[in-house]
């Protein structure tokens, strides 16, 4: 296990390559975080589910069963907003045995006997969440917990700027930009608005409209924010 | 005028500092005790330090876990680019005050520009002449500091100062002791809570102002007004109105837009 800032800093280097910075960041967690597997799905409001990576079989069988089943830890942590530990599957006193029956078969199966999800969010975006498993039981150790969370953020982060093309660098600044400034939040906010789609759709608009025009999300926002850009359905 | 008279002025000054100070410990002790927002506790605690410290501004920052930290709460719109500014080109004396866990201050930012040689041209430019910041500090570990800010280059009284780190010390308590249904959460959760409250309620205001054609403060009363009067967490409105769950356009009172 490393400190937290050096975990900070490992996950800070994942974004050197956009493309397989969520199963990078995955990997890092199975690494240091003392668990068997890791694996990441998205799952948003607007309905689209998908498996963006895991570690190892045992992982995409996890990943793959909740999105099949529509129920399990990851799925209640995007619909809770919070994190889901279950430290021990086969315990009784679990609430898991009666809210997924067919998740605890399937992953009991597969040798899971621990698992934890944590949801990828930025304000109001739900975009998925990053499942941890291990096949002992027994809690997250030490500071696996507040790594975990870090490393969600990390994801969450990764998700929203993953596929947006080939070969961008996408850099700290990037990062920086969408973390600090509220404008890029409020400029969000208003494009949801004036395109009619969903909270994460306008975000990925935003950026993809700095990325075409080679201008920095932040100065994009201030636009939009100050009224000089309205972002149109006839743009479409 | 006489001596008499200023000196009664002075009492009558005093005085009403020492009602605003309780009200606002006992407005903060009722926020801890109920179910609070921490994006509305935050907010309130800087417009409290203007109001009480007789400051021009100040903001808080918080630790975002991930090597960065993040302006969470600010007194008005220029205080919070100065805080960006500084995150930005990683120097300040907010900065040395979270890496140092320890109060930082100038009385005259001009004669220590040597000190900040990129942030006091900023702060001068913005119309500040002296900064004080103090930590937010459990045990050991820093998490944020809360900045003041002043127009004129005058010391902050030591009286003042204390009160700013009893200011800091609600904010950390607010932030770290938020009562968590299922377990007891550990430090990164509630960090991670507050500057996620914080985006959604930008992401919300961008809606609101653009539903309702009005600007971002109009925007955040009605978020606020509304979370009031139905007795809700900021947050939790934010959240609804983000996902479209509830429509405060008729709230804006402005012309709504096309």
């Amino acid at each position: 296990m490393v400190d937290r800032e050096g975990w900070a800093g490992l996950l800070a280097e994942t974004a050197a390559d956009r493309a397989s910075q969520p199963l990078r960041i995955s990997e890092l967690c199975v690494e240091l975080l003392g668990v068997t597997g890791a694996g990441i799905s998205m799952v948003t409001k607007a309905g689209n589910h998908g498996v963006v990576c895991s570690t190892d079989d045992v992982s995409a069988r996890i990943e793959d069963l909740q999105l099949t089943l529509g129920e399990g830890p990851c799925i209640d942590s995007v619909r809770g907003n919070a994190p889901v530990l279950v430290p021990d599957l086969n315990s009784p006193q679990e609430i898991a045995v009666d809210r997924w029956p067919a998740f605890l078969e399937g992953a009991g199966a597969a040798g899971v006997q621990a698992v934890f999800a944590f949801p990828l969010r930025v304000g109001a975006i739900t975009l998925g969440a990053l499942d941890l498993y291990r096949d002992q039981p027994g809690d997250l150790v030490g500071d696996g917990f507040s790594a975990a969370l870090m490393a969600g953020d990390a994801a969450a982060q990764a998700l929203l700027y993953v596929d947006t093309g080939n070969g961008e660098k996408g850099g700290p600044e990037l990062d920086f930009g969408s973390n600090y400034q509220h404008q890029v939040h409020q400029a969000t906010g208003m494009v949801q608005v004036q395109m009619a789609v969903t909270t994460e759709a306008a975000f990925l608009m935003l950026r993809a409209r700095a990325f075409a025009t080679g201008r920095s999300l932040v100065d994009l926002a201030n636009d939009v924010v100050a009224r000089r850009l309205r972002f149109s359905t006839e743009d479409l | 005028m006489s001596s008499e008279s200023i000196s009664g002025g002075l009492t009558r000054v005093a005085g009403h500092r020492e009602k605003t100070l309780a009200e606002t410990f006992v407005l903060l002790a009722d926020t801890l005790v109920a179910d609070y927002d921490i994006v509305d506790l935050l907010d309130q605690l800087v417009a409290s330090c203007v109001n009480l410290l007789g400051v021009t501004a100040a903001g808080l920052l918080l630790d975002d876990q991930r090597g960065h930290l993040a302006v969470v709460a600010s007194s008005d719109e220029s205080t919070r680019l100065l805080e960006i500014f500084q995150l930005q080109n990683n120097e300040g004396p907010c900065l040395d005050c979270v890496r140092l866990g320890t109060a930082v201050s100038s009385d005259d930012l001009v004669r220590d520009r040597d000190r900040w040689p990129l942030f006091v041209p900023a702060a001068v430019d913005i119309g500040f002449r002296s900064v004080a910041a103090v930590p937010l500090r459990l045990r050991d570990q820093t998490i944020g500091g809360l900045n003041m800010f002043n127009a004129r280059p005058d010391p902050i009284p030591e009286d003042d100062r204390r009160l700013a780190q009893a200011l800091a010390d609600v904010a950390t308590i607010g932030i770290l002791q938020r009562r968590s249904t299922h377990r007891s959460s550990a430090m990164a959760e509630q960090l991670q809570h507050a500057l996620n409250s914080r985006v959604a309620i930008e992401q919300a205001k961008g809606v609101l102002a653009e539903r309702g054609n009005v600007d971002m403060d109009h925007a955040f009363a009605i978020l606020r007004r509304h979370a009031r009067t139905h007795n809700l967490k900021l947050t939790e409105v934010a959240l609804a109105v983000v996902r479209g769950d509830v429509d405060l356009t008729a709230e804006t009172g402005g012309t709504p837009s096309a």
